[in-house]
C-alpha cells in the first residue's frame, strides 16, 4: 500500500530514530512511504488562537491535495493536528501504530523472542485524547509486545502524562510527572512520541527507553536496536 | 484584551460549548495538574472565562497546563478545557523564550530547526540546570542543515504568526 508521509520537525533531528524505524517496518511490511513536498511544521501545542493553528496545520493537507489520500503521521502532536484540520475527512490521517494489527504483526518473521524481558508500553497523551483524534486500538503495543513474547507492566500508567512539553518551560512539572509514572512501572519503557521519549530519558535511572519500532526491528532480527 | 468573546474566538469555541457545563467538577478528578501537588479545578478555571472575571499569568493552570487533555476526556460534553487554557495566554501575551523561538523557527524556514531553538532558549537552559542532563540528551543531537519550506503561493499562512507580539514569560 502506498501512503503519504508526514514526518514533522522531531523526526528530522532529535527523533531521527523514529523517522528510520518507521520507514524501515513500512518498507518490510510492504507498505510505501512519499513525504508530502515542502511539508511545514504542524504548529504543535505552541498556538493559543486555534483557526491560526488549524491553518498552520491544514497547509500541509493543501500540499498532499491531489497526491495522497491516505497520510501517515507518527509524531502525536503532529497526528493531533493534522487530523484536527482534516475537518471534513478529505484524508485518513493515519498513526503507523494503525497499520499495525493482528494480520500485519502475524507477517513479520520473528527472529528474536522477547520471552522473560518486561516491557511498559507507554502511550502518554495525545495517541488517546481527545476520543475524536486518538487512535482507534489503544492496546496495540500490549498486542505487539505480547505477541513477540514479552511480559507487560505499569498497564495504570499508559496514558499519563510525562509533562513533556513543560520541560523547557518549568523541568520541575516535567520531572515530578515523569517520576510518577515510572515509579509506578517496571521494565523498559516503550514509547512512541518524541517528548515522551525525551522525557522518560531524562529522569529515568537504569531503564532503557526506546521506540516501539527498536522493538520490532530486534524482533525482526536487528539484535543492536534494544 | 480578555473578554469572554475573544477568549472563545480564540479557542475556537462558541458560547454554547462552554454553557453546557453543568459543574460536575470531572475534570478537576482527572487534572494532571494535580499531581504536581497543585489543587486545580479546571471547572472553576472556565467558568471564570465564562462569566468575564480576569485570569491572570500566574493562575497555576496558565502556568503548567500540560495540554493532557485529560479533563476533556473524561468531560461529559468533551470540553476541549487546553485549547481555553492556550488561548488565555495568548491573550495574555504570555511566550517563554522556548514558546518564541519556536514560532520565530516556523517563521523562518516554515519548520522547527532544533539547533536554532536550542540556541535561543539557551540562557535558560543554562541558568535552569539543564546542562546536566547533556549526557543523556546527546544521542539527539545530530546536526542538519535547515530546510527552508516553499509555502503555497495561494496561502498566506505562517506569515501572519504571532511571534512579533511581546510577551512575558
Amino acid at each position: 500500500m502506498e501512503y503519504g508521509y508526514y514526518p514533522g520537525c522531531s523526526l528530522t533531528g532529535s527523533a531521527k530514530k523514529l523517522d528510520q524505524g518507521v520507514r524501515q517496518i513500512c518498507n518490510k511490511l510492504g507498505h510505501s512511504l512519499t513525504e508530502i513536498p515542502e511539508w511545514n511544521c504542524c504548529g504543535a501545542l505552541e498556538y493559543g488562537n486555534r483557526n491560526e493553528l488549524l491553518s498552520i496545520s491544514g497547509e500541509n493537507l493543501k500540499k498532499a491535495e491531489g497526491l495522497h489520500k491516505e497520510i501517515v503521521v507518527p509524531c502525536p502532536a503532529c497526528y493531533k493536528n493534522l487530523k484536527d484540520a482534516d475537518s471534513d475527512k478529505s484524508f485518513n490521517i493515519l498513526n503507523p501504530l494503525e497499520l499495525l494489527n493482528n494480520e500485519n504483526l502475524s507477517k513479520i518473521k520473528q527472529i528474536n523472542n522477547l520471552k522473560g524481558q518486561v516491557f511498559f508500553p507507554y502511550y502518554g497523551c495525545l495517541l488517546m485524547r481527545p476520543e475524536g483524534s486518538a487512535i482507534r486500538n489503544k492496546n496495540i503495543m500490549e498486542d505487539a509486545i505480547s505477541v513477540f513474547g514479552g511480559d507487560i507492566d505499569g498497564e495504570k500508567m499508559k496514558d499519563r502524562c510525562c509533562g513533556g512539553n513543560q520541560l523547557f518551560l518549568n523541568k520541575w512539572v516535567t520531572e515530578k510527572l515523569s517520576n510518577l509514572i515510572l515509579t509506578k512501572s517496571k521494565g523498559t519503557i516503550v514509547v512512541f512520541c518524541p517528548f515522551c521519549h525525551m522525557a522518560m530519558k531524562t529522569f529515568a535511572e537504569g531503564r532503557k527507553v526506546i521506540y516501539l519500532t527498536d522493538l520490532l526491528l530486534y524482533v525482526m532480527g536487528e539484535k543492536k536496536s534494544l | 484584551m480578555q473578554t469572554t468573546d475573544h477568549i472563545m474566538e480564540l479557542a475556537g469555541h462558541r458560547r454554547e460549548d462552554f454553557s453546557v457545563c453543568m459543574g460536575c467538577k470531572v475534570c478537576a478528578s482527572v487534572c494532571t495538574v494535580n499531581d504536581i501537588d497543585i489543587d486545580m479545578n479546571p471547572q472553576e478555571f472556565l467558568f471564570k472565562v465564562f462569566m468575564g472575571e480576569e485570569i491572570k499569568a500566574d493562575n497555576p493552570l496558565v502556568r503548567y497546563c500540560t495540554s493532557c487533555y485529560r479533563c476533556t476526556s473524561a468531560c461529559p460534553w468533551q470540553i476541549r478545557i487546553p485549547e481555553v487554557v492556550r488561548a488565555v495566554k495568548e491573550s495574555l501575551g504570555m511566550e517563554a523564550r522556548f514558546e518564541k523561538a519556536f514560532k520565530k523557527s516556523l517563521n523562518i524556514w516554515g519548520r522547527v530547526y532544533e539547533p536554532f531553538v536550542v540556541m535561543m532558549s539557551a540562557p535558560d537552559l543554562l541558568k535552569g540546570g539543564y546542562m546536566k542532563y547533556l549526557p543523556k540528551w546527546m544521542e539527539y543531537a545530530g546536526f542538519h542543515f535547515p530546510h527552508k519550506v516553499k509555502r503555497l503561493s495561494t496561502s498566506n499562512t505562517l506569515k501572519g504568526s504571532s511571534s512579533s507580539k511581546e510577551g512575558r514569560s
